[in-house]
């Protein structure tokens, strides 16, 4: 039976009906003492990770796990904004890169004190390359998940249809070898001798092995331009520009290694073991070696991301919560299962078993973190990284396309980069002087 | 005489005191129509004037996101003058606004002149037309990327067919620009498409009949009668189309991510790094007040000149 509507009634409807509707979009936090935590993740794979984390932390913390999965791209506007109106998890995944800008500006808590104060927790049992990244101003700000230093993949299946003896799986071999070795596999524009991402990310790997730096010791000034950074930088451009060993550059936005390196045409692909899951996929016969040795030796990037606990996390039940939630997240335990899913190195010694091959060489990895073949160079940032990213992003990659040349481009970026520096150490001394 | 007669009420003998009128807004139509336009008002209110004035105060305040605000005064304005970076992005902004107006508006006007001729099948056209408009940017971003690709990309394919080697697009210094104001031009023509048929539409015949009986040519009537009658529609998407380009972000952030160099960085761009990548965000907002009035100012202008170039009479 058809009930006639009043205009009356269907304005109170429309009303209540808008009204339930706020309601229900403010009610969907989180249940009260829930174990929250914030994570990227970007395929379903990495997902399938997270929820067995989740599952971990429950088993643990016999609490409801509640955590809040964001693609990597928008995961850091997420963050800010969450950290900002107070909505953050207890608990945030952090880059490395980008733990001395939040712990700069005061969006994470020192976590020395709630460290000192649990002997269950053996900060030694962490990698020293992943400590370091953690820490700001001589302050713990976090706890690593996983540490790795950059690597150098090779197509072992295109070297040995070429006749060519495999590079030694320990010794790291000099830079000269590896750019003849790189001309020698070049038969553009059928097959390539190198492959890398044309930005400081990958950049930073060869000038630390040149025993250059982006900025000195203190970080009060750029020496990109001194002989040993310039050496790196020029070393690398050749292969792009004079040698003509890397794949044209198509985009400089959406350039990328891995995928080229999966074509099967490029012998040597500069990258870190995080990538180990995805080349998995490769139809080739490939493996990883060392990095190869500059003047500097064999000292390449090594990163890592961390988890850290929000400023804004109340003091007392809710951080205690947090700490325990925060000590599960980086368990062996935990660290076993990302380990155990090929994502990366976990940042725990306990923990490194489970990282497992294939490549046959992935035992490196490890060793190299231990020094004990090559080394590593943990990523120097400041606290205004993304700006210093931006700075060189916007110049360095033209000299990947040859469009203006290597010495040009560091003596233009110099000064603003020594400005940046500056603002890097203004923001040191406020953190300082901020309480707390 | 007429003072008695003004007076005369006021004296005279009394009688029912008349109803004081009730406010024109508390009669039932306007309560009707303000509740009608409420959600739009909130809207409005909420999401647009309530963050410019947040952005007003915000200019003053050095703020870095996640510690408390300090006064800075016009500190942050005054930061603006020796700022390279705003400059060239706000002059790239312009760039992209001078070449992608026009052609926007030169597109989606013979498109509509085109379809407004009375072809067959002519709503099967306008929707075709209508798609890109209709897609997300993201999504029409990464296939321009694939269609600009220097050695295999379409677009090189196409022009290597006339003789032409075209250049690598997203990453040459002169050709970004133009790169990105094609695919912008592609996305958006849609929009004008529209609002240029449904002014062509309500063009009354008889003026072409009376143009015609006059001896007018095509194009003299097209000069005569189409643009004149056409100018609140052109003033529309000129108006909207210049606040838009001015606000263009997406596109360059996807295709060239501002560069080579800073190529097409562009003023909402650099809003957006300074405001959210470094955290600058006193600075970011004094930069979009600044985008804001240079909006204001330009088409205010737009409604000057509306006066003397747009025919609202049919």
């Amino acid at each position: 039976m058809a009930t006639r509507l009043s205009r009356r009634s269907f304005l109170e409807l429309t009303g209540l009906a808008g009204l339930g509707a706020a309601v229900a979009g403010c009610s969907t936090g989180p249940p009260t003492g829930a174990a929250t935590w914030s994570m990227w993740s970007s395929s379903p794979a990495e997902k399938k990770v997270w929820e067995d984390f989740s599952k971990y932390v429950e088993d643990q913390l016999k609490l409801k796990s509640v955590p809040t999965l964001t693609p990597s791209g928008g995961y850091p506007t997420k963050l800010d904004l969450q950290l900002v109106s107070g909505t953050a998890s207890l608990v945030t995944a952090i880059n490395g890169t980008l733990i001395p800008t939040y712990a700069a500006r005061g969006a994470h808590r020192p976590l020395d004190d709630l460290i000192a104060a649990d002997s269950d927790f053996d900060p030694d049992d962490f990698y020293q390359p992943s400590r370091r990244i953690s820490s700001f101003n001589g302050k713990t700000y976090a706890i690593g998940f996983d540490v790795a230093p950059t690597v150098m993949y090779y197509n072992k299946t295109l070297l040995q249809k070429q006749g060519i003896e495999l590079p030694s799986r320990t010794e790291p071999m000099p830079w000269a070898t590896f750019r003849d070795l790189a001309i020698e596999l070049t038969k553009a524009p059928d097959q390539y001798g190198f492959t890398c991402a044309p930005a400081i990310d990958d950049l930073v790997s060869w000038i630390y092995c040149a025993g250059g730096n982006v900025m000195n010791d203190d970080a009060t000034r750029s020496i990109l331009g001194e002989p040993e950074a310039m050496e790196a930088l020029q070393f690398v451009i050749d292969l792009f520009v004079k040698d003509k060993v890397t794949p044209p550059i198509k985009n400089l936005v959406t350039e990328n290694s891995s995928s080229n390196f999966m074509q099967g045409n490029v012998a040597f692909m500069q990258n870190g073991p995080w990538q180990v899951v995805n080349i998995r996929k490769a139809k080739f016969d490939w493996d990883i070696i060392p990095f190869p040795a500059g003047a500097n030796g064999s000292t390449p990037r090594v990163s890592g991301s961390s988890f850290a606990i929000p400023s804004g996390v109340r003091e007392g039940a809710d951080l205690d919560l947090a700490w325990k939630l925060l000590k599960t997240l980086t368990s062996t335990g935990a660290l076993d299962i990302y380990a155990k899913a090929g994502r990366n190195n976990p940042a725990r010694y306990s923990a490194g078993s489970a990282f497992q091959p294939p490549p046959d060489n992935l035992g490196i990895v490890q060793q190299i973190l231990a020094g004990k073949v090559g080394g590593g160079h943990p990523f120097d940032v400041t606290t205004n990284w993304n700006q210093v990213k931006q700075l060189l992003g916007q110049d360095l990659p033209r000299t990947f396309l040859g469009q203006v040349s290597v010495p040009d481009v560091i003596a233009g970026l110099t000064p603003r980069l020594d400005v940046l520096m500056r603002q890097h150490q203004d923001n040191i001394r406020q953190a300082t002087a901020r309480k707390g | 005489m007429a003072v008695d007669t003004l007076f005369a009420p006021a004296t005279a003998a009394p009688s029912r005191p008349s109803p004081k009128p009730t406010p024109r807004w508390r009669n039932r139509e306007s309560l009707t129509a303000w509740l009608f336009i409420l959600p739009s008002l909130i809207g409005f209110l909420v999401f647009t004037a309530g963050p410019v004035v947040a952005a007003g105060v915000i200019s003053l305040l050095d703020w870095n996101l996640f510690s408390p605000p300090s006064w800075a005064g016009l500190r942050n304005f005054a930061r603006l003058g020796p700022d390279p970076t705003f400059w060239s992005a706000l002059g790239n902004t312009v760039y992209f606004t001078f070449l992608s107006v026009p052609l926007t508006i030169l597109v989606s006007l013979a498109l509509a002149l085109l379809l407004n001729l009375g072809l067959r099948r002519v709503a099967v056209f306008r929707s075709l037309l209508l798609l890109p408009y209709a897609t997300i940017t993201v999504a029409v971003a990464f296939v321009w990327i694939w269609l600009y690709i220097p050695h295999d990309g379409l677009v090189n394919a196409v022009l290597g067919v006339f003789g032409i080697n075209g250049p690598a697009w997203l990453i040459d210094d002169n050709w970004a620009m133009p790169a990105l104001v094609v695919m912008s031009v592609w996305k958006s023509f849609g929009f004008g498409m529209v609002v240029f048929l449904a002014g062509l539409q309500a063009i009354p015949q008889q003026l072409y009949e009376a143009a015609r009986v006059d001896g007018s040519s095509a194009w003299q009537s097209f000069r005569s009668v189409t643009l004149p009658m056409l100018s609140p529609a052109l003033f529309f998407v000129v108006v909207t189309s210049i606040i838009g380009s001015f606000q263009v972000f997406d596109q360059a952030l996807i295709m060239t991510n501002g560069g080579p160099g800073s190529r097409t960085t562009t003023l909402v761009m650099y809003i957006y790094r300074t405001g959210f990548e470094n955290y600058d965000q006193g600075y970011a907002a004094a930069q979009s007040l600044v985008l804001f009035a240079f909006i204001v100012v330009i088409t205010a202008a737009q409604f000057l000149l509306q006066r003397r170039l747009v025919h609202y009479d049919n």
